[in-house]
């Protein structure tokens, strides 16, 4: 799973060669090997060196506070999203909703690796939710919709379908 | 097209309501859409109106780069929810409506057509085509397997059969079906469908299948794939 979307995070990033990931431990950390020999371990480590190999530093934020910002929803996609049970899920999106009430993107104004990896990790939430859960989560929905048509990002994932006339009347207002 | 007027907490609403799935007014990415629609409003809508808020900080942030977004400003009456009256500067007042009114229910004359309610007309089948050639849009399909119990072992099956398969629905297919022994002589219906998510539920389906009440005994879902 880490290892295909290390994939798709190169290919959204443009780099040219793509580069053989291993895995280590039974919850298969990803590994990138590195020419002089040492290694990168975890998701998180591997994709932050990937975005400033292909210069694209921008990814990770560009004032010093929304760098935090996207440090602290990469931390979060690792410790609280991957490998989450079910009840932790509704916890997890109703967070997320609310956090999403008034920003377009996870960090500042602009696409940050932080929205590229929580769409990663979460599109098999979603994928699975109903529709009626899907106006619930209202802003994770419209966020997600969002990312998942930037251009580059959806790679190796299907799209997944928002329901554009609302079949339920709005509850949060 | 349109919002209504932007000035009343009318207009907002709908921009609100319009904004609470969307990031932009058209698309995925800032456009002069979001300007137009930027430009109109006399102020940051209030906190109440989360999603206008939300969208109207973000297209603050954009003020610089104004001139260089994609697309073309087209009149504020075209963006929106579909079927909202256009009610921007420019339409006729209510009382001329309601002339018109008057006058179609006596069988207008063709000159006497005011423009403004052939233009509405026009952007409303505008809206309306373009909503139509979008629709080849991905449909969310499931494939369900549907366990149907008789009452018996002497129940007729094909009967059986015959009745589920009659159960006919926008967004159903029925598919494939077996039948599969569960002991003392009872053999279960197993039987495939294939549904758009939208639709059809399992619940409508388990109503319309027990409803046959002389011959279903019970129904389950016995697996569930989303295509």
């Amino acid at each position: 799973m880490a290892l295909k979307e290390l994939s798709s995070l190169e290919k959204c990033l443009g780099l040219k060669k793509p580069n053989k990931y291993s895995t280590q431990g039974e919850k298969k950390v990803p590994v990138l090997q590195n020419n002089q020999g040492s290694a990168l371990v975890g998701l998180v480590t591997i994709a932050s060196h990937l975005v400033c190999e292909a210069q694209r530093t921008e990814l990770l934020g560009d004032s010093a506070e929304q760098r935090a910002v996207v440090q602290q929803w990469l931390e979060y996609r690792v410790t609280r999203l991957d490998g989450c049970s079910k009840d932790e899920v509704k916890v997890i999106l109703k967070e997320l909703n609310q956090y999403l009430e008034d920003k377009v993107y996870m960090a500042g104004n602009c696409f940050t690796l932080a929205d590229a990896l929580m769409y990663y990790g979460i599109h098999h939430i979603v994928m699975e939710l109903a529709v009626e859960e899907k106006e619930r989560y209202l802003n994770v929905t419209r966020w997600f919709d969002h990312i998942q048509h930037y251009p580059g990002v959806r790679h190796h994932l299907p799209p997944v379908v928002v329901l554009r006339n609302r079949v339920y009347p709005s509850s949060q207002h | 097209m349109g919002f209504g007027d932007l000035k009343t907490p009318a207009g907002l609403k709908v921009l609100n309501d319009f904004l609470a799935d969307k990031s932009y007014i058209e698309g995925y990415v800032p456009s002069q859409a979001d300007i137009v629609v930027f430009d109109a409003l006399s102020g940051a809508p209030s906190a109440d109106l989360c999603h206008a808020l939300r969208w109207y900080n973000h297209i603050k942030s954009y003020q610089k780069e104004k001139a260089s977004l994609p697309g073309v400003k087209k009149p504020l009456g075209q963006y929106g929810p579909a079927g909202m009256e256009d009610t921007t500067v420019g339409v006729p007042a209510v009382k001329d409506e309601e002339e018109d009114d008057d006058i179609d229910l006596f069988g207008s004359d063709e000159e006497e057509e005011d423009e403004e309610t052939k233009r509405i007309k026009e952007e409303r089948l505008a809206a309306y085509n373009a909503k139509k050639s979008k629709k080849p849009a991905l449909i969310a399909k499931s494939s369900i397997l549907l366990d149907v119990k008789p009452w018996d072992d002497e129940t007729d099956m094909t009967k059986l059969e015959q009745c589920v398969r009659s159960i006919q629905m926008d967004g159903l297919v029925w598919g494939q079906s077996k039948l599969v022994p569960v002991g003392y002589g009872i053999k279960k219906l197993q039987i495939a469908c294939v549904v758009e998510d939208d639709k059809v539920g399992t619940d409508q389906l388990e109503e319309l299948i027990t409803a046959f009440e002389d011959y279903v005994q019970s129904m389950d879902v016995a697996a569930f794939n989303k295509i």
